[in-house]
């Protein structure tokens, strides 16, 4: 069996192929990456090493800093309203039972298995000043005017309502398993010792819930940081980079800006932000469980 | 017997409020979709209106006609298909035989290997445009299958090893034993005795690969130009520019491409819930 087990040609085999696929796909780009990011490469011509001026002008580049507090911001606004309206329709919805129960799960996954290509086209068009979802519903309350909901005073606030009403079936569906692992006899103890429905919750559901949040909250931040996808259809970073994001800006400064050498170096920093944010999350909570 | 009596009596203030939540976030969930469809059923006149949906005249099948035809429905529904089919295929095969090598398998390098494998998860798929699109560029392979084959299953393995090390992990050692006395070789092993064990998993990875893969368009815009191998949402990316003035069509061209996913999730529900979960709780 060990022989068998150790044989070196198998294992070489068995995992060649994913090596191959890593080394091909994300470890040979970071490395062309980090070597773009040293030069002044427009994206046609000569490539010539410029050492760190990218970096440093990185450093003082204020849409970068920019694009980051609009993660931030993502990220407080999916941790402050997702989710905890999230778990709160998840017990609700567990304690529902019966038809009812699986009719509203399915209806609030339902935005998420839509092509974002689809989700942001549709805000698009119920933001629209003339015709537009949410200026009819304004009418309906009697307001008169019309609110361009993408302008530059809102746009931010705009973008991060469609992020958190499209992401917000998965935060629930996840919570939704988290407490239907919790195990019963919990509840009925509860219930024997005449706890009400509120205490219930804040004493059982939400402490045996902690692992779940804490996972979920790491990928919210880690979400909010990697946007791109609905910020680059709904309003590609504008109006004046009012809804940069990291992704999208190095995008656009690599394609639009023809500063190849730039989108890269900030393509390197992106990446170190997010290995070090993932870390970072996961010690913080490695060490408040022990 | 008793309890459910009880409950079905309780028809308090704190139920009914319970209820009016749940209606009113499924409201908000689904109302912009209902609105969607609504509108893409009217002619682009129609919409200007003062109310929140619109009965049209006459519904305006043609919409459809022309979203189904220029919008290239067929074509990129098949490209996504089989786009997508193919990588659920060989991110399923490559994790598994990965995972099987780093959790069973006896060598040295096992963990650092598991570990770098795992690392491709905190990696941010839009940092490695630029330097993809170059290197696609250099070898040829944009505007091929490959271009969209090779990412997409780079990046939703990572988390499929990830599920398959912690599946394999319930399946007893004392199964392989049995099958290598009898004579069966690692391949044998992995592919005709570990494979059916762990079908529930594998359905749980090609649940999760399938749903981070349908709806991508950032490396598929970047790294493709011509319509081969475009997949699903070029169909509303495309149509925008071309229609831009018949807001109708291009609402039509929408609810198009977002019904396949949508059909199929309500078909497959119970299973694609199971699947997400698991996934998520795991990953």
């Amino acid at each position: 069996m060990k022989k068998l087990y150790s044989n070196k040609l198998v294992i070489a085999s068995l995992v060649f192929p994913g090596l191959l696929v890593f080394l091909f796909a994300i470890l040979a780009p970071i490395c062309l990456s980090v070597y773009y990011g040293f030069t002044d490469y427009s994206g046609m011509g000569a490539a010539n090493l410029i050492g760190f001026d990218n970096y440093k002008a990185l450093l003082k580049d204020s849409t970068f800093w920019l694009a980051l507090r609009n993660s931030l911001l993502l990220a407080i606004g999916f941790i402050c309203i997702q989710h905890p309206l999230a778990l709160i329709v998840a017990a609700v919805l567990d304690k529902l039972q019966g038809k009812a129960e699986g009719f509203f799960r399915c209806v609030y996954f339902i935005p998420n298995v839509i092509s974002v290509a689809v989700i942001a086209y549709l805000w698009k068009f119920i933001y629209n000043p003339d015709f537009g979802l949410l200026n009819n519903i304004l009418h309906i309350f009697g307001y008169q005017g019309k609110v361009n909901f993408l302008s530059k005073e809102y746009a931010i606030w705009s973008v991060l309502i469609v992020l958190i009403w499209h992401g917000f079936g998965w935060g629930m569906l996840i919570y939704y398993t988290g407490i239907k692992n919790i195990d019963p006899v919990l509840y009925e103890a509860a219930s024997i010792d005449g706890a009400n429905k509120k205490t219930t919750f804040l004493r059982i559901t939400l402490p045996l819930m902690k692992p779940v949040i804490q996972i979920n909250v790491t990928m919210a931040v880690i979400s909010a940081l990697k946007q791109m996808e609905t910020v680059y259809l709904l309003t590609n970073g504008g109006p004046g980079n009012s809804t940069q994001f990291t992704a999208n800006y190095l995008y656009q400064q690599a394609f639009k800006a023809f500063k190849y050498g730039y989108g890269n170096a900030i393509g390197v920093v992106f990446i170190i932000i997010c290995l070090l944010v993932t870390v970072g999350l996961n010690k913080i909570f490695a060490e408040k469980t022990v | 017997m008793e309890k459910k009596i009880k409950t079905k009596k309780q028809w308090t203030v704190g139920r009914v409020l319970l209820w009016v939540v749940l209606i009113c976030v499924a409201v908000i969930q689904i109302f912009p979709l209902i609105w969607l469809v609504d509108f893409s059923l009217a002619s682009s006149n129609e919409m200007f209106t003062k109310g929140l949906l619109v009965i049209p005249q006459k519904i305006q099948w043609g919409n459809y006609v022309k979203a189904f035809i220029d919008g290239h429905f067929l074509l990129y529904l098949k490209n996504s298909l089989l786009i997508n089919g193919l990588a659920v295929l060989l991110v399923i095969l490559i994790s598994l035989m990965a995972a099987f090598a780093c959790k069973r398998m006896i060598w040295k390098m096992s963990g650092l290997v598991k570990t770098l494998l795992l690392l491709g998860m905190m990696i941010p798929i839009h940092a490695t445009l630029l330097p993809n699109y170059k290197i696609y560029n250099m070898l040829g392979l944009t505007d091929t299958i490959w271009a969209l084959l090779i990412p997409y299953i780079a990046f939703s393995l990572p988390q499929a090893l990830f599920l398959m090390t912690g599946f394999l992990d319930a399946i007893p050692v004392e199964l392989e034993e049995a099958a290598v006395m009898d004579g069966s070789g690692i391949y044998r092993i992995v592919f005709r005795m570990i494979l059916p064990l762990m079908k529930s998993s594998v359905a749980t990875v090609a649940i999760m690969t399938f749903l981070n893969n349908w709806n991508e368009f950032m490396m598929a815009s970047t790294y493709l130009s011509s319509p081969t191998w475009k997949t699903l949402p070029f169909s509303v990316l495309e149509f925008t520019g071309q229609y831009s003035s018949n807001y109708a069509v291009q609402f039509a061209v929408m609810a198009l491409t977002a019904a396949p996913a949508v059909l199929v999730y309500i078909l497959l529900n119970k299973h694609i819930t199971k699947g997400v979960a698991m996934g998520a709780v795991k990953g």
